[in-house]
């Protein structure tokens, strides 16, 4: 059993803290991302877990073992480092079997299970070159090989895919995700970037100035972001200032910066207790919202539209706006809008009709229940 | 701008003719000893008026200084491994202390005190050295030689580790424990062969200081434990015959042939290495 | 499972570990120092503490020093000398002035051969360092006296000069106080070159063409560019060659009759067994040498700063 548990764990250094009360369990066998914008403490709880960061308060458990006061060096975890660190006066090969050597290994095992671990990695060719002539992908294979050589019960990796390129970062992350389903060994995995979250983790655990603010399954954390912070952490969205001008059956009417009065509700019917003058912070993200050009419709068209939003119980909002400019990204095209006083994007795949340009006037749609509304402190409130 | 051009040739002249001029400098005394050391005469000149090997094999005689070349080795190699010691594992923890971001007390007290000795006279070194080791016990050891070479030493290994080891990867420290290997097991594996050459030349800077110190070690040798320079100091001052400069001369040919000894060996294990 | 109980004394030996070697250090980093702290403790700081001691107690007419006595005698007789403008006087004085004169000489010569080599390359530039290290090989008492035969007035050069007519009689270069500096530079040059050539070797030579490219002059872009820079290494060339020329011993010792204060304290030491007073004029010396090299560091900073802002 390998399951890890951490409580209530704490690093500072001096008058900073790097990390502050991380309590959370890792499930064995579970790929747990820790995602958070640099010197959000995600590195440096993985350092703590793999020894070589020793907390000022808390406590680590790998299994039923407390490891708080164990080094590194005696710890069944491994890390793949984000420069790899490999040792530059060994050969590929070296490098690998180097912990089975540290384990006691006779020569003749560590050297045969060294070059098979190389083959796992595809790197058997490259065994006897010098590591410092290797491309940055493949030395982070072999980094990989070196830490999985080991067989350690949890393999923890910082950030190891963070200097390769993008088509050789997406190629790895799947090789790692097959590497654990393969070896069904926890995995511990640090990274700023959310794509890479998403593509590998079983669960995500999302870090901000050295608080884990919340541990969830991928969908949960993007759907059911606990924060506003993490609402624009994950992907890009629309931040509308908003507050609360009256309640509804199901949800509340808000004024807003975009000159418009817009209503907010909750698909489950759980209407929070707003009183009127709360302060929000509306977000909408861009696949909520649908954009279209003003002319592209009849007048009558958008009459209705009106009307149905009225008659919904305001489930429907609508703003309309004028194009400031069109960005292609390759499958999207992005719209920057001028609405009232603010200005949003939405998005369009290219396939959609109707070509729209700079100055043209656009309405902006989408349904109330999508939206997700943020207090002051930044708490979710809706929905 | 063709007198521009002209005043830069005269530039360029002036510039190489100025460091031929320091480069003679250099140069010229150790010509003369080496030179000198060939002289058949009895009293040095230069040049010397005819050549011969005659102090050559008065050197090879001379059971006094045979005697101070076996003590200036023993105490160059005592100062080189006893400063290399020092030196390495002091600026191995310092760094060690920094990179975990420390500011101790240690740290910043450290520093000066292992740069102070460099800047006291050695006059006053010796003095205070003499009287210490009086007190002690030490006096006329060569214990007492090679501790006082190493006050001078330790300085310059210490630096030149600190600056080695701030250019190590601390990360591969990091992978070393990580991979299971102890605090003396990953200094063994993993830092000594990535520091080894800075080693090697802080002990060489230490063997090097230690056979010209002569000031301390004429307060502190006796007889038996004389050094070259302390011999030569004496000798100098009595007579002027062109023995010192064979022993120079063999100084300068065996510290020259160290260093490209050294340099091979660095080379070869790198070509070696390319090779494989 | 680490209970609250066993808390308070690790803390405590944290908080007293933190206060020595900072933060985050671990008790390794101290381990490791360990040696090297003991080995200043007792070679360094112990026996500098003798020193000081012995400058304090009384002398004595039976013992090298009345041990067990206070007494400021020795510093009044040091201070007296001194202001009355005594023998000592003029050997602390000849001391510091040659320390002066042998500075400003070894950082100019060092500093332009340091830059000389940093601009070589190739053979010339291997040439040159190797004129460097070589005299460091040679053993310090012999290179210096090396300089015996060209310098005396029989020497080499007085007759090269004779024989070209430049002179009509022979100058005594040796023993003489102009001996005692050109072997005093010739000692310290290597380790300013090396000190100030550290700095210019990793300094980014494209400000120098870019001081070119916007019109300096050669020499120009040196003063302005290349000597701001250099600044640390010629600060570190200052401190050595004055520490070591202000105690300077062998190169006056055999290139001149002149009585520095390193030759006089081994009289009053070996000589005379007057070892109070000789502690006290060491302690002195000392005083005033770190006080010159306060000045070295505030004059150079300011040049720095200076050159900064140009």
């Amino acid at each position: 059993m390998s399951e890890i548990t951490l409580d209530g764990l704490e690093k500072r250094y001096g008058e900073t803290t790097a990390v502050e009360d991380v309590s959370v369990e890792i499930e064995d066998g579970e790929l747990l991302c820790l995602l958070g914008p640099s010197g959000s403490g995600k590195s440096t709880t993985l350092r703590m877990i793999a020894g070589l960061e020793t907390p000022t308060n808390g406590s680590i458990a790998i299994g039923d073992e407390d490891v708080t006061d164990l080094p590194a060096y005696e710890r069944t975890t491994s890390t793949v480092f984000q420069d790899w660190a490999l040792f530059p006066h060994m050969t590929v090969l070296e490098n690998v079997a180097f912990g089975l050597k540290m384990g006691g290994v006779s020569k003749d095992e560590r050297r045969d299970r060294a070059r098979e671990m190389l083959e796992r990695v595809q790197m058997a060719a490259h065994a006897d070159e010098d590591p410092t002539t290797l491309s940055g992908g493949q030395k982070q294979r072999v980094a990989l090989a070196r830490s999985l050589a080991v067989n350690p019960d949890v393999l923890l990796l910082d950030e190891p895919l963070s200097n390769l390129d993008k088509r050789l970062r997406e190629d790895m992350q799947i090789e790692l995700r097959e590497i654990h389903e393969d070896l069904e060994k926890t995995f511990v995995h640090v990274t700023h970037d959310q794509d890479e979250a998403f593509t590998l983790a079983d669960r995500i655990g999302i870090m901000n100035d050295g608080e884990l603010i919340q541990v969830g399954d991928p969908d949960e954390v993007y759907e059911r972001p606990e924060n506003r912070f993490i609402e624009g952490f994950l992907g890009d969205t629309n931040f509308v200032d908003a507050s609360v001008t009256a309640a509804t059956a199901d949800g509340v009417r808000v004024d807003t910066e975009l000159d418009a009065e817009l209503v907010v509700t909750a698909a489950d019917g759980t209407t929070p207790d707003l009183e009127t003058g709360t302060d929000l912070t509306l977000s909408l993200r861009p696949e909520i919202l649908s954009i279209h050009g003003v002319d592209e419709e009849r007048a009558d068209d958008a009459g209705v539209r009106d009307a149905r939003v009225a008659a919904d119980g305001g489930t429907r909002n609508a703003v309309t706006g004028t194009v400031e400019n069109v960005v292609y990204r390759g499958s999207t095209v992005r719209y920057s809008v001028s609405v009232g006083n603010s200005s949003m994007f939405a998005e369009r795949t290219d396939a959609s009709t109707g070509a729209l340009s700079a100055g043209d006037d656009v309405r902006l749609e989408w349904d109330g229940d999508d939206v997700l509304a943020f207090r002051d402190d930044g708490d979710r409130v809706m929905p | 701008m063709s007198s521009t051009l002209h005043r830069e040739r005269l530039e360029d002249v002036a510039f190489r003719a100025g460091y031929a001029a320091v480069l003679a400098f250099l140069l010229l005394p150790l010509v003369v000893v080496v030179v000198t050391s060939f002289s058949k005469a009895g009293r040095i000149a230069f040049p010397p008026e005819s050549y011969s090997l005659v102090w050559y094999g008065e050197f090879l005689q001379s059971a006094r200084w045979i005697g101070a070349f076996v003590n200036s080795l023993v105490v160059g190699v005592g100062t080189a491994l006893l400063a290399t010691l020092l030196g390495v594992l002091g600026a191995f923890g310092q760094e060690l202390e920094a990179d975990a971001g420390g500011d101790g007390i240690v740290g910043a007290v450290l520093v000066p005190i292992v740069l102070l000795p460099l800047l006291v006279p050695p006059v006053i070194l010796g003095i205070t050295l003499l009287l210490y080791f009086n007190e002690v016990g030490l006096r006329g050891s060569y214990t007492s030689i090679v501790l006082a070479h190493t006050l001078w030493a330790t300085p310059l290994v210490y630096f030149v580790m600190r600056s080695v080891f701030s250019r190590f990867d601390w990360q591969q420290l990091d992978a070393a424990h990580d991979l299971g290997a102890g605090p003396v097991r990953s200094f063994v594996h993993v830092v000594l062969p990535n520091v080894k050459h800075g080693i090697f030349v802080g002990g060489l800077l230490a063997f090097i200081i230690s056979l010209q110190e002569f000031v301390m070690a004429l307060f502190l040798s006796t007889p038996s434990t004389e050094t070259i320079p302390v011999l030569a100091w004496t000798e100098i001052r009595q007579a002027l015959d062109p023995m010192v400069s064979v022993v120079s001369t063999f100084l300068i040919v065996i510290s020259v042939a160290a260093i490209a000894l050294a340099a091979l060996v660095t080379n070869l294990e790198w070509v070696s290495r390319q090779l494989s | 499972m680490t209970g609250a109980n066993s808390q308070t004394l690790p803390t405590a030996l944290a908080s007293l570990q933190e206060r020595l070697v900072g933060e985050s250090a671990s008790r390794r980093a101290l381990l490791l120092m360990a040696p090297l702290i003991a080995f200043e403790l007792l070679v360094f700081v112990i026996p500098f503490a003798t020193l000081l001691r012995i400058s304090v107690a009384a002398p004595s007419s039976e013992a090298v020093y009345a041990e067990g006595t206070w007494s400021l005698e020795a510093y009044s007789e040091v201070f007296g000398d001194l202001l009355a403008g005594d023998l000592l006087l003029g050997i602390v004085g000849y001391s510091f002035l040659i320390g002066t004169v042998v500075t400003v000489l070894t950082v100019v010569i060092a500093l332009f051969y340091a830059y000389a080599i940093r601009r070589s390359s190739g053979l010339v530039k291997s040439l040159l360092l190797f004129s460097v290290v070589l005299p460091l090989l040679t053993t310090l008492v012999i290179r210096t006296y090396a300089f015996t035969p060209l310098l005396s007035p029989t020497g080499t050069i007085n007759e090269l000069l004779l024989s070209a007519g430049l002179l009509s009689e022979p100058i005594q270069f040796v023993p003489n106080t102009v001996g005692a500096v050109v072997g005093q530079v010739y000692i310290v040059l290597p380790y300013a070159v090396l000190a100030i050539y550290s700095v210019l070797a990793t300094m980014d030579w494209d400000v120098v063409e870019a001081a070119r490219d916007l019109g300096a002059s050669r020499p120009r872009a040196v003063v302005e560019v290349v000597l701001p820079q250099a600044m640390p290494g010629i600060i570190v060339a200052s401190v050595i060659s004055f520490a070591w020329s202000v105690g300077a011993y062998a190169a006056p010792g055999l290139l001149s009759d002149d009585l520095t204060f390193a030759i006089y304290v081994e009289q009053l030491i070996l000589g005379d067994l007057r070892y109070p007073t000789a502690a006290a004029l060491s302690v002195v010396t000392m005083g005033l040498m770190l006080a010159g090299i306060g000045i070295i560091f505030a004059v150079l900073d300011r040049f720095g700063g200076e050159f900064d802002l140009a």
